[in-house]
């Protein structure tokens, strides 16, 4: 058994059927099938979520002490590396704890990429090999073949303008929401840079991928937002203009 | 230093998404035209588009003939193909002309003496056409399904979920279809005429009725839960079509409720792909679940099964006394159907020809002619239980 069939025994065959019983259950919508798989693996890996929210909710809370400290050593990067380092260690927040969500949402993109491509079987190849991946559930017999089109949007074709700028939008207000203003004029450039590079990347990147993956983008960040809101209490930095702002406090 | 890890955010970013579109999710079109054999002369698509007709006696390459390719859609970051020249159906002989149906959305005729000759397609004095399928507002045009030759008019189901008559002569329209399936648009089952009807079959359940003369759909539908996965055949006013919900399905024309569901109870192990034969009151379907059923025509029992085990694709094929059949890990079985056959049948011979098959192919003098999926052709010889011959079909540079 090679590696590819462990990937695909592990998480692809089975995203791929979770995927197609979702649609059967689901009226045969495929679309509304991606938005419930997306609402899923947010659920699965929401103590993750839920500890990244934690990470970041401490990072906005040492906002003043971070930025006394980019005032005091902003001249010597090393020492203010240190300083930065100790107070995260003593809080004990992990700043990349935040990327682990995302880094376990990868396989999920790859499964849902490989499960759309498969499911919506654009070739003769695509629908004989989706044959031998089904499982005999009766749910996922019934469903196949599956209706691409959603909202206008064909699943498996690649995705629009609107879509695009759904995704990016999403993506942009996720992150303003946890980004943290720097006093250092080279870290606060670097921040904007990456606010508007990573939507921006994802907006163009949705049209030229399947619809369907551009969808789970923008759902996934719909849902992160709204956990986002809950959890760390309100609009984070949101609505945070200039790095000397204040961080906005919700009233108890 | 802040490029650098905007770099770095980026390229961690980027990486699942490369892999994606490499990796992939879906197979390339690449064809499994099947064989077809006329007066000596094998024909058959190749896995790079072109159309090849061999000498069985001499085993040279007569002639070949590229077909168009068609751009693929690119997908995420394009490490796919770019260009299809994929060919799907099996070549159809009609006298001295070759008419074949491709995944680039073209009819082509072919005439034999012109493509010996080499000449520029298409040689109008020798007959020869190509049609061009419209895309009309779907996906694809292209052509899957093996092209129908009657009298005077060639039928071909499109991609784009019509069925078009074309005059056979000058490849003129004669008529097209209504759109018949909105939601998938996909006909990739080749239709079946009996009398002055035309039988088509859709991947939403449903079962038309067309005229011969107009293509207009007539009273008489027949709708199912499940999508219809294979060619219809008919047999005594009988359709047997394979369906998406594993099981083969009986249809009387006429009906509105199906005569028999094979198996009754618990389905089978996967889908009916290949379109069954029937003689002599049983039908044969082979299943991707790797076995091959007998099932009577009349009442959909079961008379008796054997499991290849590997999905069969393939029609079955008569040829005489014996039913032939291949599966996708390149075995050729024999039955000989005037023996008397157990509930778990035996084969009379089991000959490997080490490539799967998923083609149709044909049968005839004792040889079978099968392309293989990697693109050569198999001659087996049944009665020796031997691979009598091969013939790669890789374009010479």
């Amino acid at each position: 058994m090679g590696p590819g069939d462990i990937w695909n025994l592990i998480i692809g065959n089975p995203v791929l059927n979770v995927l197609i019983a979702l649609s059967h259950i689901l009226g045969g919508s495929f679309g509304l099938a991606i938005i419930a798989l997306t609402i899923i693996v947010r659920l699965i890996s929401w103590p993750l979520t839920k500890r990244q929210l934690s990470s970041t909710k401490a990072l906005q809370d040492m906002q003043p002490k971070i930025q006394e400290l980019q005032k005091k050593y902003g001249k010597n990067q090393q020492k203010l590396q240190q300083e930065m380092m100790k107070l995260y260690k003593e809080a004990g927040v992990n700043p990349l704890g935040c990327l682990w969500p995302m880094l376990v949402q990868f396989p999920i993109w790859i499964a849902l990429y490989q499960a759309i491509m498969r499911a919506l079987a654009t070739t003769p190849e695509n629908l004989l090999d989706l044959a031998g991946r089904l499982y005999s559930w009766g749910t996922v017999n019934q469903a196949i073949p599956l209706n691409s089109y959603f909202l206008g949007l064909d699943l498996g074709g690649q995705g629009n303008i609107v879509l695009a700028i759904l995704v990016g939008g999403t993506m942009w207000v996720q992150q303003k929401m946890t980004q943290a203003p720097s006093v250092d004029p080279r870290q606060a450039s670097t921040s904007r840079i990456m606010l508007l590079m990573m939507p921006i990347m994802f907006g163009l990147l949705s049209l030229s991928f399947p619809a369907g993956l551009g969808l789970y983008w923008a759902v996934s960040s719909v849902i992160g937002i709204i956990a986002q809101y809950f959890v760390t209490g309100g609009w984070g930095y949101l609505k945070l203009r200039s790095p000397s702002e204040p961080m906005p406090v919700k009233r108890k | 230093m802040k490029q650098r890890k905007a770099l770095f955010l980026a390229v961690i970013a980027l990486l699942p998404l490369v892999l994606v579109s490499c990796i992939g999710g879906g197979q390339p079109a690449g064809g499994w035209s099947g064989t077809t054999v006329y007066d000596g002369i094998v024909y058959a698509g190749t896995m790079d588009g072109r159309v090849v007709a061999i000498n069985s006696s001499t085993r040279n390459l007569e002639w070949s003939y590229s077909t168009t390719p068609v751009t693929a859609p690119s997908s995420g970051l394009s490490c796919g193909q770019t260009s299809i020249t994929a060919i799907y159906g099996t070549p159809v002989v009609d006298r001295d002309m070759v008419y074949i149906g491709t995944y680039s959305g073209q009819v082509v005729a072919l005439n034999m003496l012109a493509r010996r000759e080499n000449s520029t397609f298409p040689q109008q004095r020798y007959g020869e056409w190509e049609w061009d399928c419209p895309i009309d507002n779907a996906k694809s045009n292209a052509i899957v399904a093996g092209l129908l030759v009657r009298e005077d008019a060639i039928y071909v189901s499109s991609s784009n979920g019509r069925v078009y008559s074309l005059d056979k002569e000058f490849g003129d329209l004669n008529w097209e279809s209504k759109v018949l399936d909105e939601t998938h648009r996909k006909l990739w089952t080749s239709p079946v005429i009996q009398g002055n009807t035309l039988y088509v079959n859709t991947y939403d359940g449903h079962v038309y009725a067309l005229s011969l003369e107009t293509g207009e759909l007539l009273d008489w539908s027949f709708e199912s839960e499940a999508g219809f996965v294979s060619s219809p055949v008919i047999y005594e006013d009988i359709i047997f079509l394979g369906s998406f919900d594993r099981r083969l399905c009986a249809v009387t024309i006429g009906s509105d409720v199906p005569m028999w569901k094979f198996p009754q109870e618990e389905p089978a192990g996967n889908w009916f792909w290949a379109s069954p034969v029937v003689n002599e009151g049983i039908v044969y379907a082979g299943c991707l679940d790797g076995r091959l059923y007998a099932i009577e025509a009349e009442t959909g029992e079961k008379s008796w099964e054997f499991d290849t085990e590997s999905p069969i694709v393939s029609s079955p094929v008569l040829m005489d006394n014996l039913l032939i059949i291949t599966d996708e890990s390149g075995t050729v079985y024999v039955f000989d159907l005037s023996a008397e056959l157990e509930d778990e049948a035996v084969p009379l011979k089991a000959i490997s020809i080490g490539a799967s098959v998923r083609g149709s192919f044909c049968a005839q003098d004792g040889l079978a002619y099968i392309r293989g999926e990697d693109n050569s052709i198999y001659v087996v010889d049944i009665d020796k239980g031997e691979v009598s011959w091969k013939i790669p079909l890789t374009a010479k540079e």
